[in-house]
C-alpha cells in the first residue's frame, strides 16, 4: 500500500493548473511545487530571452514565482490559463529588470547594438524541443517578413515602446504600428491555423 | 513601405491595436485606446484575437533547463513560509491551556493591530501582510504585501506616468532622505504592475513611488503619487 502522501501527490500531478491553484490559494506548498514543475522552464527560457543574462533571468524567475505563491488568491480563472498568468507576471517582471539594468547603464534607450542582441534571442545551451507546440510558435514567428518579426520582437522581448523602436530604426511610429499589427495578424492565422490560438 | 503598410497607417481605427496588445504603446496613448475600446466592439474584438497570440509569444523563446538550485531555493522558502503559516492559522485555544480567554483576547489584539496600523491581515493562510497605500493625485490602487524583511508592490489601475517618465520605488527611514529602492517600473495597459522590491525593508518607514525622468534618478524630483506607511 502507498503511503497518504503519495497518493495525494498523485493526485496533484494529474489536477488540471486551475484546481491546484485553489490549493495554493489555500497555502498547499505541494500543489505549486507541481505548478512550479509545469511552467518554471518556460518560464525561465522566457526571463533568458528577455534578459540576456541567466543570472538576471534566475533571479526574475525565483522572485517571480515567489510572488505568485505569496499573491495565489489573485489568480483568476477566468481571465485566462495559469500558464499565461504565470508567464506574464514573468514577462512584466523580465522587462522591469531590463529596465533596471538600462537604468544602472545611465542610457534612456539602448544603442540598436544592445537592442538586437536582446531581440536576437541568441540561444546557448538551447534544449532539443520538447514540445512540438514551441517549435511551431518559433516557426511562425520566423516566417514573417523580418521587418514585421523584428518590431515585435523589440516590443515583447525588449520591452522597447513602438516610438523607441521607431527611433531606434529611423522610421515613422505609425510605420512601426503598421508593421506590429501586420505581423500580429499575420501571426494569428498562422497560429491559428495550427490550432495553437483559437 | 508596403501596400499593406500603407494601408495601416490610412485606417485610423485600429491603427494602435497591435501595439496595445504589444504593451508597447507610450503610456498617454495606451490610455487613449482605453478609452476607445469601451466604444468600439470591432477593436475589442481585434484586441481580443492579438492578445491569444501574443500570449503564444513566449514559447518562440528558445528552450532552456531551469537551473537546479533555483527550484531548490524556491522550493525551500515556499515550505517554510507554509509551515509558519499553518502554524499561525492554528487555532489558539489548540495552542493554550487558557483556551477561551486567550482565543477571544488574540481576536481582539489582531483586530485592534489591523485597525490601528492600517494593515489588513491578508487571510489566515497566508504568511504575508498587506498594507494599503495612499494614492494622491492619481487614481488607481496600491498595496504592499510584506513577508519578513521583503515588500512585494501591487498597483492596480494606476494612471501611467506622463509621457518620457517611468515610476521609481523610494525609501524613506525616519527623516532621512529617500534612497532609491532601484526599482523602475511602468504599468500595463490596463494600469497594473506588481514589482518586488530587492532591498530590505527593515529600519524603513515609507515606501513611495513618484513618477521620474526615464531611466529613473537619484533623487526624487517629483511628489509621490504612492506613499505606504510602514510604521
Amino acid at each position: 500500500m502507498r503511503p497518504l502522501r503519495s497518493v495525494r501527490l498523485a493526485r496533484l500531478q494529474t489536477a488540471a493548473d486551475e484546481d491546484l491553484m485553489e490549493l495554493v490559494r489555500d497555502g498547499e506548498a505541494r500543489a505549486f511545487e507541481v505548478v512550479f514543475d509545469r511552467h518554471a522552464a518556460a518560464a525561465f527560457s522566457l526571463a533568458y530571452r528577455i534578459c540576456g543574462s541567466r543570472a538576471r533571468a534566475e533571479e526574475v524567475v525565483q522572485e517571480a514565482f515567489l510572488s505568485l505563491w505569496r499573491s495565489g488568491a489573485r489568480y483568476d480563472r477566468a481571465r485566462g490559463s495559469v500558464r499565461a498568468w504565470i508567464l506574464s507576471v514573468v514577462h512584466n517582471r523580465g522587462i522591469d529588470a531590463l529596465r533596471r539594468e538600462l537604468a544602472k547603464e545611465g542610457r534612456d534607450i539602448p544603442d540598436e547594438q544592445l537592442a538586437e542582441r536582446r531581440a536576437a534571442g541568441e540561444g546557448t545551451e538551447t534544449l532539443a524541443e520538447r514540445h512540438d507546440d514551441a517549435r511551431r510558435v518559433r516557426s511562425a514567428l520566423t516566417d514573417l517578413p523580418p521587418d514585421q518579426r523584428r518590431v515585435i520582437e523589440l516590443a515583447y522581448f525588449g520591452g522597447f515602446t513602438h516610438s523607441e523602436i521607431a527611433r531606434m530604426l529611423e522610421l515613422a511610429p505609425g510605420t512601426v504600428k503598421g508593421r506590429m499589427r501586420l505581423g500580429l495578424t499575420k501571426l494569428r492565422l498562422s497560429l491559428s491555423a495550427e490550432g495553437l490560438v483559437p | 513601405m508596403s501596400e499593406g503598410e500603407h494601408m495601416s497607417e490610412m485606417t485610423n481605427c485600429g491603427g494602435d491595436v497591435a501595439a496595445y496588445a504589444l504593451d508597447a504603446l507610450e503610456p498617454a496613448e495606451a490610455e487613449a485606446f482605453r478609452r476607445h475600446l469601451e466604444q468600439c466592439e470591432i477593436c475589442r474584438d481585434e484586441l481580443e484575437a492579438l492578445q491569444g497570440t501574443v500570449g503564444a509569444l513566449p514559447m518562440a523563446a528558445p528552450q532552456h533547463p531551469l537551473p537546479k538550485h533555483v527550484r531548490r531555493r524556491v522550493m525551500r522558502t515556499i515550505h517554510q513560509e507554509s509551515r509558519v503559516a499553518r502554524a499561525q492559522s492554528r487555532p489558539a485555544w489548540r495552542r493554550s491551556p487558557l483556551r477561551p480567554v486567550v482565543a477571544a483576547a488574540g481576536a481582539a489584539l489582531v483586530l485592534a493591530g489591523a485597525v490601528v496600523a492600517g494593515v489588513e491581515l491578508s487571510g489566515t493562510s497566508s504568511p504575508s501582510r498587506v498594507i494599503h497605500a495612499q494614492v494622491i493625485g492619481a487614481s488607481g490602487a496600491a498595496e504592499l504585501r510584506v513577508s519578513g524583511a521583503r515588500g512585494e508592490l501591487i498597483v492596480h489601475h494606476l494612471t501611467p506616468p506622463p509621457p518620457g517618465h517611468i515610476y521609481e520605488v523610494w525609501l524613506k527611514s525616519g527623516q532621512a532622505a529617500p534612497v532609491p529602492a532601484s526599482v523602475l517600473f511602468g504599468v500595463s495597459a490596463s494600469g497594473d504592475a506588481d514589482v518586488g522590491l530587492p532591498r530590505s525593508l527593515r529600519g524603513v518607514s515609507q515606501v513611495m513611488v513618484s513618477p521620474e525622468p526615464d531611466g529613473g534618478t537619484p533623487a526624487p524630483t517629483t511628489k509621490p503619487v504612492i506613499v505606504v506607511q510602514l510604521t
